[in-house]
């Protein structure tokens, strides 16, 4: 019964930010502009062959992925503060862990609906068949996405209500999502250059591990952080 | 809160400095009269065995400030947030250091200051999670909730920094790992290890020490301020 409640709890708590989100659309924007104007300014350095495009694109994209990608990360818990609703939001009756899977959730789906606009893009401008193999090139892009919106959520949390956050929360998170990057390229360089070998999947694997751990850990951990 | 306790601990303090200023000279004797000279990079080669020890402490200074941030998350009480901090900054002087010993050994061995190797693409990994976590804890004035941030953050970079590790020890790399060596060097570069962390044990606890030290005056000046206030006269 109590899972049940928690389930619907974090559904409405992600209808809630979604809702909002599509209503009047400040956050997605700013970083969908920043993620383009990112892969522009790569793909304009990209005068290589189409093989050596092809083993570095896979670096590149991500990081334009995960550089716009802190923007959600970092709204998504400033934006409740500026709003004057964390207090709200910490009173909600529902475990913290829920707060902190809502806020994962709706940072996954922001992070989703930005490569759906960068890879594309990024294909015309570079020529690299990115989705040659579309199924096992979503799988990395679900793992990394996992990995790199619970770390991101909680050091957004952890920054929110401190001085110079937009820098400092930058400056923190992708450091510590150095894994997630490493993991996403070079899988991706290998799936772009050769068959799925045991290579890839170990940095699938490192993939899974890193988002199982920090969605975990997240989830642990989020209790401290609401508690003010 | 607890109350913080008095410190009793000069008479200590001096002889543990004593032993630990003993170990490293005792170290630092034998790597530039026991050891051998290598026969490839000549007295160069002697850096490794201060690069290992730094490298070596860098790592257990992380482990130290997630392991004391949990302490503080779980019992509240300000002197785990107060070694997390301590061993926090002694890890991050070891994490420059292995850097600075790093760039001098591999300008000798591989020709150039700085690669993107794995281990040393690791080292810069953690030394910058490590500065990120001091600028949070720097922006945030309330004890406590530095605490509490600073503790949350520092689990989160402890249970990071093995898949750091993992992640970029899986790209192929030129760091040597566990290469053949002479007994004697083995023996130099133990001394050197258990000298350096007794060291790094030290510098943790006199760190810890100031900081709380820090907190009490701090404590006695609001005190003698709200007395003051109380009665003005």
């Amino acid at each position: 019964m109590q899972a049940y409640e928690s389930t619907k709890s974090l559904w409405w708590l992600i209808h809630k930010d979604l809702t909002r989100e599509f209503r009047v659309q400040h956050v997605w924007p700013g970083m969908v502009l920043l993620g383009l104007v990112l892969v522009f300014l790569l793909a304009t350095q990209l005068e290589l062959s189409l093989e050596e495009k092809t083993r570095v694109a896979g670096g590149l994209i991500w990081l334009a992925i995960f550089f716009a990608g802190t923007i959600a990360c970092e709204r998504s818990f400033a934006g409740e503060r500026d709003a004057g609703c964390w207090q709200v939001l910490a009173l909600y009756p529902v475990a913290p862990s829920v707060l902190f899977l809502a806020k994962v959730a709706v940072n996954f789906v922001a992070l989703a609906a930005l490569e759906f606009v960068l890879v594309p893009v990024f294909i015309v401008l570079s020529d690299v068949p990115l989705a040659s193999r579309p199924g096992p090139l979503m799988l990395i892009a679900v793992l990394s996405n996992f990995g790199f919106v619970s770390v991101g959520s909680l050091v957004s949390a952890l920054t929110a209500g401190v001085r110079r956050r937009g820098s400092l929360l930058a400056l923190l998170l992708l450091p510590l999502v150095v894994p997630v990057v490493f993991g996403s390229a070079e899988a991706t360089r290998l799936l772009l250059t050769g068959p799925i070998d045991s290579q890839w999947w170990l940095w699938t694997e490192l993939l899974a591990v890193f988002a199982i751990v920090f969605v975990v850990v997240g989830a642990f951990v989020f209790e401290f952080v609401v508690e003010e | 809160m607890k109350t913080l306790s008095p410190d009793r601990t000069p008479t200590a303090n001096v002889a543990a400095g004593a032993v630990v200023a003993c170990l490293v000279l005792i170290a630092t004797w034998m790597i530039f009269f026991f050891a051998p000279t290598e026969a490839t990079m000549g007295e160069v080669q002697r850096i490794v065995y201060f690069h290992v020890s730094v490298a070596w402490c860098g790592l257990a200074g992380c482990v130290a400030m997630g392991c004391c941030g949990a302490m503080f998350l779980v019992h509240r009480r300000l002197k785990w947030d107060f070694w997390s901090q301590a061993a926090g900054e002694v890890g991050w002087l070891c994490a420059t250091l292995t850097l600075m010993t790093g760039s001098a050994w591999a300008h000798e061995a591989w020709g150039t200051w700085w690669t993107w190797e794995p281990r040393l693409t690791s080292s810069l990994v953690l030394w910058i999670i490590y500065a990120g976590i001091f600028l949070v804890r720097s922006s945030v004035e309330d004890p406590l909730r530095r605490a509490r941030i600073g503790g949350v953050l520092a689990v989160v970079g402890m249970v990071d920094v093995p898949l750091v590790l993992m992640a970029t020890r899986w790209f192929r790399g030129v760091h040597p790992v566990s290469p053949e060596m002479d007994p004697r060097m083995r023996w130099v570069l133990l001394a050197s290890v258990i000298s350096f962390t007794a060291l790094f044990t030290y510098l943790t606890w006199q760190r810890r020490r100031q900081l709380e030290l820090s907190e009490r005056a701090a404590q006695l000046e609001t005190t003698v301020w709200s007395a003051n206030v109380a009665s003005p006269n």
